[in-house]
């Protein structure tokens, strides 16, 4: 099967902003446990109620990221939050390592 | 076929509690996890843990896996060449699978071994597709592509092949390959996802199909070492160009360019060109190449090379290469 070309490509962390219904679909997560995520700052959406809110592109590893955690892990909300803060600290560390062509 | 020790993938006995086995796939888990881990082959293992788990923390699968078992290690005792298993005919008879296992489809359900698909046939990915006059909305696909650096400075249309959990037309579970041409957007980055709309999952009813995203990385490059949008390279100069300084050629992503290198450079100076990294996307600024300068030594292999050599040591007579390890121990 071959397709063309003749769909929208988006970068999603630059062009992208998600809904809830969107996020959940794109990273196949419940909308309860996404809003539970909120509340625990593990994503940070702009907008008051949940149908308002919207989810940067980058939302979508984080979420993704969240709910292998959670999944395969079964590590709790709180857990999830502080583990993808010690992980973008490993990312600034090590970009840091490849700045120096360390790594 | 190659026979699947599940028990020696988990590194657990076999006679260990379904708490054993929790803890010990929890343990690899967190180790070979992709997101967490940079081993070389933590994909791959982590692949092999799920099935493992998944088979090994069902009661029904790991009865069944463990006939099976049993009756392929007499064999192996039998002297039958190792590494060639073929499930017995009729070997399932008098299990029942209850077939649940709905919600934990994510990374482990993907990429069945040979083995796991003999034995358990390949649960369809696609859990929720049932006849039904439901209008749905198609899953979302996702998958990892690796993208030339170069592809990034100048965008470029590039034909990916992927395999995708499928249906055919008996409703039974196939991996379709398929080749998507794919415009690679000028200014990706690594890590960031591209969104293809409508190149995912068939939506039920009339809903409409799902988007596919795919993860971008770099192929790892021969000369550049990339951090978001900058772009690092090493180059080497010869101790007089460093010493007296010189124009010459640096390689980029998009072309060589002629850099003037100022005299007195040391090794590790960097040379910072602006905008020469990787291009901005809306509006924001491009990233920057940074040249590291190195040093290379001409071999002293010959007389002449020997006296300027010679020659070097006696114009810098004072020169004490090691002057900053001095004073103080600390």
């Amino acid at each position: 099967m071959r397709s063309s070309d003749e769909n929208r490509v988006d970068i999603v962390e630059e062009d992208v902003q998600l809904t809830l219904d969107e996020l959940c679909r794109a990273c196949r997560a419940a909308e309860e446990q996404v809003r539970v995520w909120v509340v625990e700052g593990v994503l940070t959406p702009i907008g008051d109620a949940p149908h308002e809110w919207r989810f940067a592109g980058a939302s979508l590893r984080r979420a993704r990221l969240a709910l292998t955690l959670s999944r395969e892990l079964e590590v709790n909300p709180p857990g999830v939050a502080l583990a993808l803060d010690l992980l973008d600290e490993i990312e600034t560390l090590q970009s840091s390592l490849r700045r120096r062509g360390r790594a | 076929m190659k026979f699947q020790d599940y028990y020696q993938t988990l590194g657990v006995a076999r006679d260990a509690s379904p708490d054993d086995i929790k803890k010990a796939y929890r343990k690899l888990a967190r180790k070979y996890h992709p997101d967490l881990s940079k081993a070389p082959d933590a994909e791959a293992r982590f692949k092999e843990i799920g099935e493992a788990n998944e088979v090994l923390k069902d009661p029904e699968k790991r009865a069944a896996y463990d006939a099976v078992g049993s009756r392929y290690q007499q064999e192996q005792a039998g002297g039958r060449g190792p590494g060639d298993f073929q499930p017995p005919p009729g070997w399932d008879t008098g299990f029942e699978f209850s077939g649940r296992g709905g919600d934990d489809e994510g990374f482990t359900a993907q990429d069945h071994s040979d083995f796991f698909e003999a034995l358990f046939g390949r649960r369809a990915r696609g859990a929720d597709v049932r006849r039904t006059s439901m209008r749905m909305p198609g899953q979302d696909h996702h998958a990892k592509v690796m993208i030339d650096l170069e592809d990034a400075f100048t965008g470029a249309q590039r034909s990916i092949s992927l395999r995708m959990p499928a249906l055919d037309a008996d409703g039974h579970g196939v991996l379709q390959e398929r080749t998507l041409d794919v415009n690679i957007p000028k200014g990706l980055r690594a890590g960031q996802h591209l969104r293809l709309a409508g190149q995912g999952g068939p939506g039920l009813g009339d809903g409409p199909t799902g988007d596919l995203f795919l993860e971008i990385e770099f192929k790892p490059h021969r000369l550049y070492r990339v951090d978001g949008r900058d772009v690092y390279v090493d180059l080497p100069l010869a101790p007089w160009e460093a010493a007296l300084g010189a124009s010459v050629s640096a390689p980029t992503p998009a072309g060589d360019v002629e850099l003037t290198i100022p005299p007195g450079s040391a090794a590790g100076r960097k040379l910072r060109l602006k905008g020469r990294g990787i291009p901005g996307v809306g509006g924001a600024a491009a990233g920057d190449l940074y040249v590291v300068l190195t040093i290379a030594l001409p071999p002293a292999g010959s007389d002449v090379a020997r006296q300027a050599y010679e020659a070097l040591k006696a114009a810098a007579a004072d020169f004490d290469p090691r002057a900053s390890m001095k004073g103080g121990a600390a």
